[in-house]
């Protein structure tokens, strides 16, 4: 029964990595001028890593191991390394001696896209599980 | 001449009998698969019923999760349903025979 809804789980799966992608761009957003991070660095950019999740299994008919297709799974979220953003602000509390302002490596306008897309994402994922969803509901109607 | 020579030679037949019964013994009957299956069913009601009742405690946070287990077990009522009707509708047909 539960191969049956296996296309569910993969969408499901897709769903969760989409959620934690937009904690991840939520994030940044609401850190996008933090100067005070961990340790008294300025927030640094995270970004979310997926990995395609295999199951290996016995197949009933065959005997012999294959892959069967278990969606996607984070694999953690890593700190981007691209540099830090130098703002001269010499009123900042957080100014160093020549007024300059480290400020987080946060473009806005590259999270909003990031955003549209992690949304977008999400709704191809419902997708194509209401056709999953459908095509069961059609199967049954074979029936009547 | 031998009118009744096909009907005679029933080995083949008597064999699929004794194998019939043989499979019958072996594996579950019917009423076994058919309670086996149902309490999958219900097994994904309850599973539906329980991730609900933990995403309004705030045990579980994803939404779709909850929506994903609701579509399961809806769909399993759904095909049991009509699993039932097809039942019912053969039950009427035999009902409905001649004698």
């Amino acid at each position: 029964m539960n191969d049956v809804f296996a296309g569910m789980r993969i969408s499901s799966s897709g769903l969760t990595a989409e959620r934690l992608r937009m904690d991840t761009i939520a994030s940044n957003i609401a850190n996008a001028t933090t100067t005070r991070g961990e340790n008294g660095q300025p927030y640094i950019r995270k970004i979310a890593v997926f990995q395609e999740n295999l199951q290996r299994e016995i197949d009933k008919t065959t005997g012999t191991y294959k892959d069967s297709f278990k969606g996607v799974s984070a694999v953690g979220i890593v700190d981007d390394a691209s540099p830090l953003r130098r703002v001269y602000d010499p009123s900042h509390p957080d100014a160093d001696k020549e007024g300059y302002v480290t400020m987080p490596n946060v473009n806005i306008l590259n999270e909003m896209a990031d955003m549209i897309a992690s949304t977008r994402a999400y709704e191809a994922n419902v997708s194509s599980m209401t056709a999953v969803k459908n095509m069961f509901s059609k199967a049954l109607e074979i029936g009547k | 001449m031998n009118i009744n020579a096909f009907v005679n030679n029933t080995k083949i037949s008597n064999n699929l009998q004794k194998n019939d019964i043989a499979t019958e013994n072996n594996g579950s009957n019917f009423l076994d698969t058919l309670n086996e299956k149902l309490n999958e069913v219900n097994d994904k009601q309850i599973e539906a019923d329980d991730i609900t009742q933990k995403f309004i405690k705030g045990e579980e946070t994803d939404v779709h999760k909850v929506m994903v287990s609701t579509q399961e077990a809806k769909l399993s009522l759904e095909l049991a349903v009509q699993i039932r009707n097809k039942l019912v509708e053969a039950y009427q047909e035999f009902n409905r025979m001649q004698i």
